[in-house]
């Protein structure tokens, strides 16, 4: 065991390598590719192996990761943003045929316009596909998830291929003191993948992912993958306290911090709700009953446990760092279907966007939303929705709005 | 390379191996090149399929392999194959299946995939050397929506997207020679209506590794708009018209299987198809109907050079 | 029957019923048994997809009724009205599918322009069926069948009216025979019986096919219309033409000869274009199947 100082790429990419996986198909694209061309590394000087072979598209890519573990192999991909878009219609179909390997999503905003840093719009629209997902707030979660995500997705009882997902740069290139367990260890907790029944062998004839017609076989097919993905949640409890046992770090389906005796709870997803911790804790120093609760599960859903934190709470606070056209904050939506009808379900439940493309979301606004939060618990009237996003933002986008339209007027000049 | 056990059509294989009771068309040339194909390649394979008619060749619980079978998506079959090869040979190679467990990897695509939205991936298989077989069933169009045009549409075919006077004013790509630019290590054009061409060249592919893609052009009853019964002998019709040539690529170089002295007048193929009636009934016809012969005979004046 | 339905549709939305008409398809191809659907009504229609009770079944093609796998008798019950385009009477029908319904033919006969003829069945069934509801004029029903064909030429038209019409002509003693059905009632229903589905492994629960060859299982033998037969004298035993031209591999070879396999031969006729002696007939699949009956009563 080493503690060393590990960007979430490279924490990722020890994962990959501590879990012994076979096969890595690979594409690069920002901010992930610092993962594939460790790994390639790896292979190449002999460190792992297996074989990393780079696709044409993550269409391609993701098609292989699935054939590959429909054959029998342990399989890594990783991808970001437009990537897993582009890859999009695979997700969903290698969910169905019920093959088990990890994906790590390093999340990036989509276009349009096009950017470079991070939120959660591009790993939410995987949200129905069937795979899980994991979502860490620091580089140590991201290679614990890996190795928990292996156990998950390869379990008998789920067998589904599972997403851990890490923010750009916020932790894609950022560097933290990372403990790489000892691979003993991760062999102990990790057995080698048996594929069971599954797999392509010329002995047993096989064919996979078959058409169906009708709605009752596809009904069946189908809500069997969601009855699995369920299932996970009892799954990852099993694996989860495992890894406790084993290397004493714990990683619930749900963090809660402070939340015990809290009034209001923020409840957001990865590596800015340690932001959002670091709020409650000055919160807590001046007097404010504040706590905080971040999902690492997205599917399976917790919502049990998400509704034993929250009863009988004043009021909840929902920080997306995604954006539903025409709807608002998902999460939103999700905690607010897990409470909805329950007798000690928080009266009050703000909605709050922010971190869109990386945007940073300061301490002040943390403490203005579990302030706006606490005084509609106490009106009874809950605010809309808002966008974090202050005057001086405003300011700068019309300065570049300005320059946007001078230049193109400059461009019709006559010389 | 070995002496090839199909000297004679007697030499073909008498038993079948793909399954009967398929939702194919009846009279499907497909499905003729395909079980033919598959005598040839046996049961020791996976096929991974890419959407079009045959992906409901395996429709649960039901499918005609006596091997094993991944369908995938319309644009990335050759990256499943990349995906099964690459398993397998991690797997054999780290002891954990034997040699007899091993599976030769086919894709199997329409032409809707193969010269379309499959490209890309297949491009992408060539050039990273994945030793597979990719199988193309070409009928011209795509066949499993109801025959809108495609990149394999011949120029002047009517399609339900070319129903105009002219039909397709488009060409048909050449998608032998676009495979063969990659320097594979085969390509060939087969049709089932030649099944001892056929076998030769599906036992010459399967004796050797790397890339190696064959055409089979399938005359296509519902599509091409004729009576199921005249499958083979329109075939027969394509390659004895020169309109398509039977050939190979190996090392480099192409060679032509079948020459066909005297080709007979593309007419004669093209008057069988009520996809082509438009080009007996006019002026118009008359004229384009020449543009495709003189076509043809530009393609063989270039190979018998 | 897409053509059928649409005619049948086209014809109650002249006289002006709601109307819904659809074909279904499935995962086979053409020449497999296709099945469509009209629902009309005075009032609007809040019912959708297939009809599990019809008032009326239409089939055209007659080798269908007597094999289950083909489910055209599917819903029906007492009350419904089976029409069929056959050679045999009604009483031969109802005796051999054991029906208690009623049961009206449309004669295929020399005489008559009703014929077998696929490219006017969907105007024959759908005449046939217009008068049996019994409120289609037989203009209103000439009126559908040129609307709805009016992208053919001419000559087809005018072949599909004849037969269309004579099929309507012909069931003038049944005018009206269908009843219209009533929806399900919502007083005392039956309940559904749900399941709660349990979590099955993933090698059962997911869509694979642990085994070869299934496809044998699908009789795609009910296809066919005509049926090759070889005749053994004129056969020269010369197996690897029909053998490997027959796109669906159902010609076995046994002993060194072709032998149709008659499960699933779909009827393509391949092998009796392809024949170099011209050992292989054709015969109408009706027939075939009659004379199998006949030989089958003979033998008992």
């Amino acid at each position: 065991m080493t503690r060393e100082l590990l960007t979430g790429n490279l924490a990722a990419a020890w994962g990959a390598r501590l879990a012994r996986v076979d096969y890595v198909p690979a594409f690069p694209i920002t901010p992930q590719t610092e993962i594939i061309e460790t790994l390639s590394d790896w292979y190449d000087s002999g460190v792992m192996a297996g074989r990393l072979v780079t696709l044409e598209s993550e269409h391609s890519m993701i098609t292989a990761a699935g054939a590959a573990a429909a054959t029998g192999v342990r399989v890594f991909s990783a991808t970001s943003s437009q990537g897993l878009l582009y890859g999009m219609e695979m997700i969903y179909t290698v969910a169905g045929w019920r093959v088990p390997f990890v994906l790590v999503n390093v999340s990036r905003a989509l276009a349009a316009p096009v950017t470079l840093e991070p939120d959660h719009n591009d790993i939410l629209a995987a949200r129905d596909s069937g795979m899980l997902q994991i979502h860490c707030a620091n580089c140590q979660e991201v290679l614990d998830s890996l190795l928990i995500a292996y156990r998950l997705a390869e379990d008998p009882r789920v067998r589904l291929p599972v997403i851990v997902n890490l923010d750009g740069f916020y932790l894609s290139f950022t560097r933290e003191p990372v403990i790489i367990p000892e691979p003993g260890a991760v062999d102990a907790f990790l057995p080698a993948f048996d594929a069971e029944s599954i797999r392509f062998r010329a002995s047993q004839p096989e064919s996979q992912a078959v058409a169906v017609l009708g709605g009752s076989p596809y009904s069946y097919f189908r809500y069997e993958t969601h009855l699995a993905a369920l299932e996970a949640l009892k799954v990852y409890d099993e694996v989860a306290a495992d890894f406790t046992a084993r290397f004493g770090r714990s990683h619930a389906a749900v963090e809660d911090y402070r939340c015990g005796d809290a009034e209001i709870v923020l409840v957001m997803m990865g590596s800015f709700a340690t932001k959002a911790r670091e709020a409650v804790e000055r919160l807590r120093d001046a007097g404010v009953a504040a706590g905080l609760l971040r999902p690492r599960l997205l599917r399976p859903f917790p919502a049990d446990r998400l509704r034993e934190y929250l009863a009988g709470k004043r009021g909840v606070a929902v920080i997306d760092q995604n954006l539903s056209m025409g709807k608002g904050g998902v999460l939103h939506s999700e905690i607010a279907s897990a409470l909805y009808g329950r007798k000690d379900a928080p009266p009050v439940l703000t909605s709050f966007i922010g971190g869109l493309g990386g945007r940073d979301i300061s301490a002040e606004e943390f403490y203005e939303m579990v302030s706006v939060t606490r005084e509609a618990a106490d009106s009874g009237t809950v605010p809309p929705p808002r966008l974090l996003y202050t005057r001086d933002e405003l300011r700068e986008v019309r300065k570049l709005q300005t320059i946007a339209r001078v230049e193109r007027s400059e461009l019709g000049k006559e010389p | 390379m070995k002496e090839s056990m199909y000297k004679r059509m007697k030499d073909l294989p008498s038993a079948h191996l793909l399954g009967t009771g398929t939702p194919m068309c009846a009279g499907c040339g497909g499905l003729e090149a395909l079980h033919e194909i598959y005598d040839v390649l046996g049961s020791r394979t996976v096929f991974v399929n890419a959407a079009g008619c045959m992906t409901l060749l395996a429709t649960y619980p039901f499918t005609p392999f006596r091997g094993s079978w991944l369908y995938t998506a319309m644009a990335s079959a050759p990256a499943g194959a990349q995906g099964i090869r690459d398993a397998l040979d991690i797997l054999l190679q780290r002891r954990s299946i034997t040699k007899e467990e091993d599976l030769d990897v086919v894709v199997l695509t329409g032409d809707g995939a193969a010269y379309g939205m499959g490209l890309s991936a297949t491009s992408g298989a060539i050039e990273r050397g994945l030793d597979f077989l990719y199988i193309c069933y070409d009928n011209e169009g795509y066949g499993n929506t109801g025959q809108q045009y495609s990149g394999a549409t011949p120029h002047g075919a009517r399609t339900a997207t070319s129903r105009g006077p002219s039909g397709f004013a488009g060409f048909k790509k050449d998608l032998f020679s676009i495979w063969a630019a990659h320097k594979p290590t085969y390509v060939a054009t087969v049709i089932g209506a030649e099944p001892l061409d056929l076998a030769r060249k599906v036992e010459k592919a399967k004796q050797l590794d790397g890339p190696r893609l064959i055409i089979a052009l399938a005359p296509c009853p519902t599509g091409w708009d004729y009576e199921p019964r005249h499958t083979a002998d329109i075939g027969k019709l394509a390659v004895q018209t020169g309109i398509w040539p039977l050939k190979e690529y190996v090392d480099g170089t192409v060679t032509h299987t079948r020459m066909p002295r005297p080709r007979r007048p593309v007419a004669e193929y093209l008057k069988m198809q009520g996809r082509f009636a438009h080009l007996f009934l006019d002026q118009r016809g008359k004229h384009m109907l020449a543009e495709i012969q003189a076509r043809i005979d530009r393609y063989w004046d270039t190979v018998e050079a | 029957m897409k053509t059928a339905s649409r005619i049948l549709g086209r014809a109650f939305f002249a006289e002006g019923f709601e109307v819904q008409d659809a074909p279904r398809y499935g995962a086979e191809r053409r020449g497999a048994p296709i099945f469509a659907y009209v629902r009309a009504a005075r009032e609007a229609i809040n019912e959708r997809g297939i009809i599990t009770t019809p008032d009326l079944v239409v089939v055209a093609d007659d080798t269908l009724p007597a094999i289950p796998a083909a489910g055209t008798l599917a819903g029906v019950d007492d009350r419904t009205v089976l029409l069929i385009i056959s050679r045999e009477p009604a009483d031969t029908w109802r005796s051999r599918l054991n029906l208690s319904c009623s049961v009206v033919v449309i004669r295929e006969d020399v005489e008559s322009p009703v014929s077998e003829e696929m490219p006017f069945k969907g105007a024959v069934c759908a005449g046939g069926a217009a008068h049996l509801v019994g409120v289609i004029p037989r203009p209103t029903l000439a009126q559908a069948i040129e609307r709805e064909l009016d992208s053919m030429p001419a000559a087809m038209i005018e072949a599909n009216l004849e037969h269309g019409l004579a099929a309507f002509d012909q069931l003038a003693d049944h005018a009206g025979a269908v009843q219209q059905g009533v929806g399900v009632s919502a007083d005392n229903p039956r309940p559904p019986q749900w399941v709660d589905l349990p979590l099955q492994p993933a090698g059962a629960a997911a869509p694979v096919i642990q085994a070869a060859a299934t496809s044998v299982e699908v009789h795609t033998g009910l296809w066919r219309s005509v049926r090759p037969v070889i005749d053994d004298e004129r056969c020269v035993g010369c197996w690897w033409v029909c053998s490997t031209f027959c796109p669906d591999g159902a010609i076995e070879v046994r002993d060194g000869r072709p032998h149709i396999d008659y499960e699933h031969c779909k009827g393509c006729m391949v092998c009796v274009a392809k024949c170099p002696p011209h050992a292989i007939d054709t015969i109408p699949e009706h027939a075939a199947q009659q004379a199998d009956r006949e030989d089958h009563h003979r033998d008992a």
